[in-house]
């Protein structure tokens, strides 16, 4: 018996931890999504159920008939969309500049670029707000759209950039003496080699866009340019918290990130495990 | 480590001042937009941090000198909210870590249905920390919380308790949120760096007759150990920047016990719009972060760790 516990102990011990952290993260989507599902009554009542006494989809209807939930959606898409594409464009250009290039200056700019990520975004919302409002920037995707582009750059640009250095240089060279141009080198041989390493930077970008709240709520009032998470944000101020009507926009608003996630995520681990996990 | 692709030597001057500028050209955009996104308002928070700055006084803005740094010293919110920062930090940090690497390590051999079993446990990294917090909210709420209902039904409360309402203490339910949210986190980076490390090394130590546990403590970690340091460090600083959960949750309540340094800027910032005040706290915040990534760095030898 104790040989048999030494052999199969850790195959038992991954098995139960791997049950647990499924068991932990499904939890909580699981609690939002059987709430969506109650009535008012089951929800608000003495008796908490684990499993809706009366599944009913009113909360589904209620949230689109009285929310402008499709319209926050449509914001959030193409915020997060262009400025994902725009942090890659610009990483894309610096990174392979830093991982390329031997150039002055060039530890200088690495420590700025990580100095960034020191710098509290609460600071910077302040500035920022002021800024945009003499530019008659206020209340506009565009704010938006390039604030998360500019947050989300240092870290994407360094993370791309190790990417680049895996790749040898030597490919590259005989690319060029085969009578390639940097240019079409580098798009032609270097970036598809790198797809997975710029699908997660991609998804990082994206997600972050997605996920803000505080530019969101500073820089945006009218309804036309709210974002999901802002949209979200009112929808509680303005029902004080209707449970049933949170947890459906909330199981909405997970599922394009769900989808992204489910389809990506064998490239993420891979992306980062190409390279740059040193930062 | 960069290699060098030695821009070929052109007979016309023109074309060789492009090739020695083009490092410089293609971190243009980059640096332009850091320049703008990072650096002015750098800059304008330092400025508005020695400023009389109220919102709701717009003919009464004026050069403050230190006042603004003296006030807040002064408050009697101060220390319970730096003591909260630190927890906040400690706890949370602390827990994805050690639970992100076990994830990753139960994670580091192949299984049926891996993908998608990823998919699932990497998913709440991807939620946005407001939706987090409703659950959150919801789940510990004192009427009828899923929480609460748990803890009564294995005897270990006998009434529920109105956990996001107790002065003193409402910040650990948000910082339970905050540790969901972020183990993910930690189980991707390590366990892309877990696997990064060659194979044979582990062959050769199971020649050699070292132990698992022995394998983990002397090749895995020591191996990884720049990437464990940079999640580290990167994960303090970001976790101590957020206030999401915070504001969500129980946005600081009740009278302020669970507020972190954050939270309570953007509170004031949305409160009392006393942006001079604001800025001269992001400028404190800033303050102890530099300190804390130099000392931490040092600390942990970063630079003397082994590179991948």
């Amino acid at each position: 018996m104790p040989l048999l516990l030494k052999r199969k102990g850790p195959g038992l011990i991954r098995f139960v931890m791997l049950a647990l952290f499924l068991l932990g993260t499904l939890l909580p989507f699981y609690w939002m999504f059987i709430t969506s599902l109650k009535g008012r009554q089951e929800i608000y009542g003495d008796k908490l159920t684990f499993w809706p006494e009366e599944l009913t989809w009113a909360n589904y209807i209620e949230t689109f008939k009285t929310s402008n939930f499709p319209h926050y959606f449509a914001n959030s898409f193409i915020v997060s969309i262009v400025s994902g594409i725009l942090v890659l464009i610009v990483s894309i250009l610096g990174g392979y500049s830093l991982a390329r290039y031997r150039f002055k200056g060039k530890g200088v700019i690495m420590l700025l670029f990580l100095g960034t990520q020191m710098i509290p975004v609460i600071i910077m919302l302040v500035p920022l707000f002021i800024a945009f409002s003499e530019l008659n920037m206020l209340d506009s995707l565009t704010s938006l759209i390039v604030t998360y582009t500019a947050i989300n750059i240092p870290f994407c640009l360094i993370t791309i950039s190790g990417f680049f250095q895996r790749i040898p240089v030597a490919l590259e060279e005989a690319a060029m003496i085969d009578g390639c141009g940097r240019l079409e080198t580098v798009v032609r041989i270097i970036l598809p080699i790198m797809l997975p390493g710029i699908v997660a930077t991609f998804v990082f970008a994206f997600t972050a866009a997605w996920n803000d709240l505080f530019f969101g709520i500073m820089f945006t009032t009218s309804e036309s340019v709210k974002t999901v998470p802002v949209g979200l944000n009112n929808f509680v101020q303005k029902f004080d918290v209707n449970w049933g009507e949170m947890s459906t926009a909330g199981i909405l608003s997970l599922l394009p990130v769900v989808v992204l996630f489910a389809i990506m995520q064998r490239y993420i681990v891979a992306g980062l495990s190409q390279g740059a996990v040193k930062g | 480590m960069s290699a060098n692709v030695k821009a070929a030597v052109s007979p016309y001057p023109k074309k060789r001042f492009f090739r020695r500028m083009e490092a410089y050209l293609l971190l243009l955009p980059a640096l332009i937009i850091i320049a703008a996104f990072f650096g002015y308002p750098l800059s304008k928070a330092i400025q508005l941090s020695f400023m009389h700055y109220v919102l709701f006084e717009p003919n009464n803005i004026h050069f403050s000198g230190l006042d603004n740094y003296k006030s807040i010293l002064s408050e009697d919110n101060l220390p319970g909210i730096l003591f909260n920062s630190l927890i906040w930090v400690v706890l949370t940090v602390g827990l994805q870590f050690g639970l992100g690497f076990a994830l990753a390590l139960a994670l580091n051999k192949s299984f049926r249905g891996k993908n998608v079993y990823q998919a699932i446990v990497f998913l709440p990294w991807a939620v946005s920390a407001f939706l987090i917090g409703m659950i959150f909210k919801l789940m510990f709420s004192e009427r009828n919380g899923l929480i609460n209902e748990l803890l009564m039904k294995f005897g270990l409360s006998d009434h529920a308790v109105p956990f996001l309402a107790l002065t003193g203490t409402s910040i650990y339910p948000v910082i339970a949120a905050m540790i969901w949210y972020g183990v993910p986190f930690f189980g991707i980076m390590i366990l892309a760096a877990l696997q990064s490390v060659p194979k044979d090394v582990y062959e050769s130590a199971d020649i050699d007759g070292a132990g698992k546990v022995r394998q983990l403590f002397q090749i895995t970690i020591p191996y990884i150990k720049p990437t464990l340091i940079l999640t580290v460090l990167l994960r303090c600083i970001w976790v101590f920047n957020s206030a999401d959960l915070i504001y969500v949750m129980t946005n600081g309540g009740p009278a302020n016990s669970s507020h972190n340094l954050p939270s309570y800027i953007f509170n004031k910032i949305g409160y009392s719009t006393d942006y001079g005040q604001a800025s001269a706290l992001g400028v404190m915040m800033l303050i102890f972060l530099t300190v804390y990534a130099v000392v931490f760095l040092r600390a942990t030898k970063y630079d003397e760790a082994g590179d991948i």
